[in-house]
């Protein structure tokens, strides 16, 4: 296994005149599944299409073991991006076969498993012999999943592998992930909307908001000190005066928030209130969401970088 | 080991407890060995890093010990070990929750008493 990291620095992308990514650090290590989470048209996508050469950057860096990443067989070799499939291409419908689509999968990849992806094709009941063109939204996930998987490489990007695909299916993909990453520890990076079932599936998480990364983090550290607070506003206000506070809710004398500790800070003693766990889907809401109108201007909402 | 998880608290928590469960009903007997992190990882489809942090918690308790190569087993008196563990933990988890509801509802200290004397003998089956 290789023990190459996956780095970029002050990474900016534009496409045209609109600035999409404004500046990323991120260092992918070896070993390692991450959950990429953040909203439509975060960014999520257009960084992970610089972060393996498929799309150029507008400055900054990106390398892989040292080497620079950009048209760099030797660091690519490394690296799989399985983009989620499209039904047309170009001008036209995507014709291709799911059968010509693996054969040429197999050329891109160097450790390329032709017996897991062929195991894949036949768990999934995918038929092989349709063009993509003709494949459900489950199915082509199903088709980048297997590329994925099959490739073996060191640093494996999924984007958003679950679109479309069913509960059971869903379940399948988690536990073929977990069963090749227990065997070989490669690094897998996904991104998804399905928040809730993955998070148990991240060592760490990395929260991209409008181009930035909020936060990355060990998921368990994160979840840890995000916690709910709801009880008599005055109590909450009170219990949580000081810390980094967001997403308010009201209704009547009640109020809800949730609140993101840093290292030493706590709720207050000695107050009635609910202390509830929050998981990554809602502290995403709660981060990422949009604030709803304050009733009263004494809450303080963080939404800065920093105050994370 | 085949209870569900719950969004409510850690997960590695939750492993390390239901470990202890089984251990308790003599599902995992002691000086056998207990699923590895691989396995738990596989089987609740979580990140193997998490379970080996539930698995740890009940080593450093003295609970399971680690065969070299071999993998995780459990401890001679694990049983008396994990009773004890949770008869100390049993005034936070349980007690102080039932005395701050019992407050909010005006439940006198004789009430509650006689509460817990009248069913007392019905739930000592475990």
């Amino acid at each position: 296994m290789s023990t190459g990291k996956l780095i970029c620095n002050d990474l900016v992308k534009k496409y045209g005149k609109k600035e999409i990514l404004h500046g990323i650090d991120l260092e992918i290590e070896p070993n390692k599944i991450y959950g990429l989470i953040g909203r439509n048209g975060a960014g999520k996508t257009t960084l992970l299409s610089v972060l393996t050469a498929q799309s150029p950057i507008t400055s900054g860096t990106v390398t892989y073991n040292g080497m620079p990443v950009w048209e760099n067989q030797a660091a690519l070799d490394h690296i799989c991006f399985s983009r989620e499939l499209n039904p047309v291409i170009g001008w036209g419908a995507n014709s291709l076969k799911v059968r010509d689509y693996l054969k040429s999968a197999s050329y891109f990849f160097p450790n390329w498993d032709k017996s897991l992806a062929d195991r894949l094709v036949r768990d999934f009941e995918l038929d092989s012999r349709k063009k993509v063109c003709k494949l459900s939204k489950g199915m082509m996930s199903m088709v980048t999943i297997v590329i994925a998987l099959a490739s073996k490489s060191d640093i494996t990007f999924l984007d958003e592998p679950v679109a479309g695909l069913d509960v059971i299916a869903r379940d399948a993909f988690y536990r073929e992930l977990l069963d090749d990453y227990t065997e070989t520890g490669r690094t897998f990076l996904i991104s998804t909307h399905i928040i809730e079932e993955a998070e148990s599936l991240f060592e760490e998480t990395i929260f991209l908001n409008d181009g930035r990364t909020l936060l990355k983090e060990s998921t368990q550290t994160l979840l840890e000190r995000a916690v709910h607070i709801s009880g008599k506003a005055e109590d909450v206000d009170a219990a949580t005066a000081g810390l980094s506070v967001y997403h308010p809710e009201k209704l009547g004398r009640s109020k809800g928030v949730t609140v993101l500790l840093k290292e030493g800070q706590q709720i207050a003693d000695g107050f009635d209130i609910s202390r509830q766990s929050v998981n990554l889907q809602n502290l995403l809401i709660a981060l990422c969401g949009k604030e709803p109108q304050p009733h009263s201007a004494d809450v303080s909402v963080g939404n800065t970088e920093d105050s994370l | 080991m085949n209870e569900y998880l719950s969004q409510e608290k850690s997960i590695y928590l939750q492993i390390s407890e239901m470990l202890e469960n089984d251990i308790l009903r003599d599902v995992l007997l002691e000086e056998e060995r207990v699923p590895s992190t691989n396995e738990l990882a596989k089987l609740y489809a979580i990140n193997p890093a998490t379970a080996a942090k539930g698995i740890n918690l009940l080593v450093d308790a003295g609970i399971l010990y680690k065969k070299r190569g071999i993998g995780m087993f459990v401890a001679a008196g694990a049983k008396e070990c994990i009773r004890m563990r949770r008869r100390e933990a049993f005034f936070d988890t349980y007690l102080c929750s039932i005395l701050d509801e019992a407050k909010r509802l005006n439940i006198s200290r004789d009430e509650l008493i006689s509460m817990i004397d009248g069913n007392y003998e019905r739930s000592t089956k475990d």
